[in-house]
């Protein structure tokens, strides 16, 4: 009989909580920067008239100012997020003025001896009030355990998020809550596999998702959008910090559409099946597999302006390839990471270098640089600088590059930093201006050999 | 009725449970055919590695052997290392259709477990200090927000650990945290198979270095040249009969976010003020916080340390180097067990004879005008890395450590380091300053031509200036040794200044102009030039 009325008080509290595990549909929207859209649907019961309902399996992340309801036949009244946590110092913060029992426990004997006490204050220690006497609170070491009544009822273990609503008539009914939350993120990987014999890469991408938001989301229909919603930050601060210019990977934009869902001006990747994205989890989901994209291999190295150098630099190794349908990975590709890698002499694959990458359209050329090349190095060095009027300076710059390798390379020697009214007066090869502030050579430097490029700017600011 | 009740209660509790799609879980054989490659810390400078903050990175690939049942399988990889980066881990060989892969951060620890069992059932023990005996009640646990727990019993809600009484939870058993680093791929397989499967994936917590002894031979004309490769694993997971490379050269790496990890802690009972009468008053006390410091525990002597007396030795097994792409592959050619927490080191190569040059120098900055100065001239021996030197191969970039003979045995003269040097390129190994050279500077005579001064107006009442000036400068190098030096003094001049005059041969190195001279023994050597720079001004006219 016990254990039928156990039982019973059990299932009872099952429903007490309108809001808990019933049927439940999650499905979860992921935008690339740190943001997330969640749906909640779940069936409710509402009484009649007013009344509260918690839902406490929400993201610990959860941006309350977001948060709607909406169900039939209800009219909420106003939404509470409780952050008040409870801890051992807010339960005891909360019992200020009220009756604890305290258990004293004879350290010789283990004997309990049980009294009603009165918390007085809890500034730095506890002060009771045991009878008509003040007691500070194991002021003795001895042990004495404090047991309270109740929990307050604003003090949670993890931040929750209530509704009051006023129901229209009692029964169950479908709501669907939804949240915007931080925490959860994705981004891309590829993975190239780079053919030195056949200048062909394999790519493979993944989708990765992580979870930071404190909470796990059980069999959720999940959607990735590729882009990020402006977020209007309110503690934004402006400031002079400029990030340095980072080399531009995306050579060409593309101009061809593919056949994937957009959302406004973004791509979708809903993921096929319904999926459980568990807290502090990293989720992998494969998006793209090519094989045999041709690639270019090629060299280059940037000099910024009057760069002069005690030793050669090493000159970037740049990998390029399409993204085009044609001879192409015929896809556009969402931002992330693109880990490039060789098979070495025994054939295994070894990591050569990553890059990032943003979100490219389909048709686009790319030119990732993997890192330093051992082998190809340019010694830049400013030979003179000449006043030639107050605003007018002349300067010689040599390039020295050398290559240690067994084959010809073509290394791609870029002066950036012709700002003000500059030109190339003498050169010892042609140069292509690629815009007002920069010019490049192509420079074919022999195997196992050297080259040598000169050249004389004049610039008038 | 009783069992009528307790079948209905089950049904009951069996229904509200929410079952996803169960996935029979299966756990991938421990790994075999291991290799690690090891790439350095991309931003690290010349120079030994640091086995407190090992910032390079490792591929490991590894095969395991993976049982799958026909249908959906959830195989877990365990005791990957826990530096791993978990998008970059790439799974080959599995058949069938991937459908995700999963690195839970979520790892067994004291914290984690009561972290799951807030709002379950657990057992409070409490033990009579006294008698030993143990006291069983159940409870739940309200909370474990903010480093505190609150529970709660039949008697009401309690504290833990703020009674003074031993006091702890016993947890029903849970299936969601695991105990080493795992990694887990949802698969569909069409029919049960056996197979082989590759894992590979970049981790974190490696770094490894070129070590070079070089010994000078007695004349100070050749060098002996020795190098380590030196690497190192901070991560808790060891790879037993592994093949081993390092990989010279500076890849890119993204310095993107890492992904989250929970690397586990204490329960921390934080408990109410406890203050007693017997405590100083203060303003402010922190609560003592036992926090598990996350340092990697190295008591390993340094591996530097190890090479370092060591003359070179013709060691049976060294790396091997091929091309990989434009990287320099170095490979351990046996297989060798990196353990964790492990520095290691096998033989690059043994150069003997290689010729140097041995140059004093000093670099002299002119651009402040004026005042006397003296410079310490730094001691360099220069090479080249070429086959006719005795070297010609790639040398990756590394620490030196220079030996000279005294009494018949090497002592350490100078540590520097050395960049990554391609075959052909010059090779400059700096011995430091040497006190026996010196090098003062006088400025002998400033004079501005104000005869051919140009002067604008840009403003009323304010003219800008420009105007020739002249400078003349002696440089003298003192030579205490006993024997001849060859002496390179290299100038920086202010922008647009040149030498116009000198007594001494004027050449250039890297747009610089030098003077070559040899300073007899115990003797000194003088340098006079002039240069001519323009110099800018405001003057204001009244």
């Amino acid at each position: 009989m016990r254990v039928r009325l156990l039982c019973i008080g059990w299932v009872a509290s099952l429903l007490v909580n309108p809001a808990g595990a019933a049927e439940r549909a999650l499905s979860v929207t992921i935008y690339n920067d740190n943001l997330a859209l969640v749906q909640d649907r779940r069936d409710i019961e509402v009484k009649d008239g007013r009344q509260r309902i918690e839902f406490a399996d929400v993201s610990a992340e959860i941006r309350p100012e977001t948060v709607s309801l909406s169900a039939a036949d209800i009219s909420i009244v106003e939404q509470n997020f409780d952050f008040d946590l409870l801890t051992p110092a807010k339960l005891m913060e909360k019992a200020v003025g009220q009756e604890v029992t305290i258990v004293r426990v004879n350290p010789a004997t283990g004997a309990e001896t049980r009294e009603q006490a009165q918390v007085l204050a809890t500034n730095g220690g506890v002060i009771l009030k045991i009878g008509q006497r003040i007691e500070v609170l194991r002021d003795d070491g001895l042990p004495v355990r404090v047991i309270f009544n109740k929990v307050p009822d604003n003090l949670r273990a993890r931040p929750t998020l209530s509704v009051s609503i006023v129901g229209t008539h009692a029964g169950t009914r479908r709501a669907t809550l939804s949240y915007l939350t931080p925490g959860l993120g994705w981004k891309a990987d590829y993975v190239a596999l780079y053919n030195e014999s056949d200048g062909k890469i394999d790519v493979q991408g993944w989708v990765t998702l992580t979870n930071s938001s404190g909470t796990t989301y059980d069999n959720a229909q999940t959607l990735l959008v590729a882009g990020s919603p402006s977020q209007v930050d309110g503690n934004f601060q402006p400031n002079n910090y400029r990030p340095p210019v980072r080399r531009q990977t995306l050579q060409q934009p593309g101009t061809e559409s593919g056949s994937r869902e957009r959302l406004g001006d973004y791509y979708l990747y809903p993921l096929a099946e319904r999926t459980t994205i568990a807290n502090l989890q990293t989720k992998q989901v494969s998006f793209l597999d090519v094989h045999g994209v041709p690639a270019e291999h090629g060299y280059e190295f940037r000099n910024h302006w009057l760069g002069t150098a005690e030793t050669p630099q090493s000159a970037q190794s740049i990998y390029s390839f399409s993204t085009s349908s044609h001879a192409g990975l015929a896809d556009q590709l969402p931002a992330g990471t693109l880990r490039f890698y060789m098979k070495d002499k025994r054939g295994d694959p070894q990591f050569i270098g990553e890059s990032r990458i943003d979100h490219t359209p389909m048709g686009s050329t790319l030119s990732l640089a993997t890192g330093d090349a051992f082998d190809v190095k340019v010694h830049a060095i400013v030979d003179k600088r000449t006043r030639l009027s107050t605003f007018d300076w002349q300067t010689e710059m040599r390039y020295e590059l050398t290559n240690a390798l067994p084959r010809t390379v073509v290394v791609k020697l870029r002066q950036d930093g012709l700002w003000g009214d500059s030109s190339v007066k003498a050169e010892s090869q042609k140069s292509t201006r690629l815009n007002a502030e920069a010019a490049e050579w192509s420079v074919p430097v022999p195997a196992n050999g050297k080259a040598t490029v000169t050249a004389t700017f004049e610039t008038r600011y | 009725m009783r069992a009528a009740a307790l079948i209905l209660c089950l049904c009951l509790a069996a229904a509200s449970a929410v079952v996803p799609a169960a996935a029979t879980e299966v756990v991938a054989e421990p790994p075999s055919n291991l290799n690690v490659t090891v790439y350095r810390a991309p931003y690290r400078n010349s120079g030994s590695i640091s086995l407190d903050s090992l910032n390079g990175f490792a591929l490991i690939t590894e095969t395991r052997l993976v049982r799958l049942p026909a249908g959906v399988t959830r195989v877990r990889f365990e005791g990957v290392a826990d530096g791993i980066e978990p998008s970059s881990a790439i799974i080959t060989g599995l058949p069938g259709k991937v459908i995700e892969k999963n690195r839970d951060a979520r790892l067994l620890s004291p914290a984690a477990l009561v972290a799951s069992a807030v709002g379950k059932p657990v057992e409070l023990l409490r033990s009579n200090r006294k008698t030993g005996a143990l006291q069983r009640s159940s409870g739940t646990i309200l909370s474990d927000a903010g480093g505190g727990v609150v529970f709660k019993t039949e008697e009401g809600i309690e504290a833990l650990r703020c009674s003074g009484l031993p006091e702890t939870f016993s947890f029903e058993p849970l299936a969601d945290l695991s105990a080493r680093p795992t990694l887990s791929v949802e698969v569909q397989a069409p029919s049960a198979v056996t197979q082989e499967v590759t894992l590979s994936y970049l981790a974190r917590g490696f770094d490894w270095a070129a070590d070079y002894t070089a010994t000078l031979s007695q004349n100070g004309q050749h060098l002996d040249l020795g190098a380590w490769v030196t690497l190192a694993n901070s991560n808790g997971v060891g790879f037993p009969g592994a093949h081993v490379q390092v990989v010279a050269g500076k890849v890119n790496r993204e310095n993107g976010e890492v992904e989250p990890v929970d690397i586990g802690g204490p329960i921390l009972a934080q408990c109410w003020p406890r203050g007693s009468t017997s405590d100083q008053p203060m303003v402010l006390r922190r609560e003592s916080m036992d926090r598990i410091m996350f340092k990697k525990s190295l008591a390993a002597p340094a591996p530097a340390a190890m090479s370092l007396r060591e003359a070179v030795v013709a060691s049976a097994q060294k790396v091997q180097q091929e091309q990989l792409g434009d990287l320099k592959l170095y490979r351990v050619p046996e297989r060798t067990t990196l353990a964790s927490r492990q520095s290691k080191q096998v033989r690059l190569m043994d150069q003997s004879g290689v010729p140097v040059d041995a140059i004093y120098g000093a670099d002299l900055a002119t651009a402040y005008r004026g005042s006397e100065s003296t410079a310490t001239a730094h001691r360099l021996l220069r090479t080249k890395n070429t086959i006719a030197n005795h070297l010609g191969l790639p040398l990756p970039s590394g620490q030196v450590a220079v030996f000279d003979s005294y009494n018949g045995e090497q002592l350490l003269e100078h540590e520097s380091g050395l960049r990554d040097t391609a075959v052909d390129e010059d090779v400059e190994i700096d011995m430091g300053g040497s006190s026996d050279v010196q090098v003062s500077v006088t400025p002998e005579e400033i004079r501005v031509d104000s005869a051919q001064a140009t002067l604008l107006p840009p403003l009323p009442g304010v003219s800008l200036r420009s105007v020739k000036v002249d400078e003349v400068r002696r440089v003298e190098v003192s030579n205490a040794r006993a024997a001849a030096i060859e002496f390179e003094l290299r100038l920086s001049l202010p922008e647009g200044a040149r030498v116009v005059r000198a007594d001494h041969p004027l050449g250039a190195k890297n747009g610089r102009p030098i003077f070559r001279f040899k300073v007899p023994a115990n003797q000194t050597v003088a340098v006079r030039f002039q240069t001519q720079g323009i110099g800018d001004g405001i003057l204001r006219t009244p």
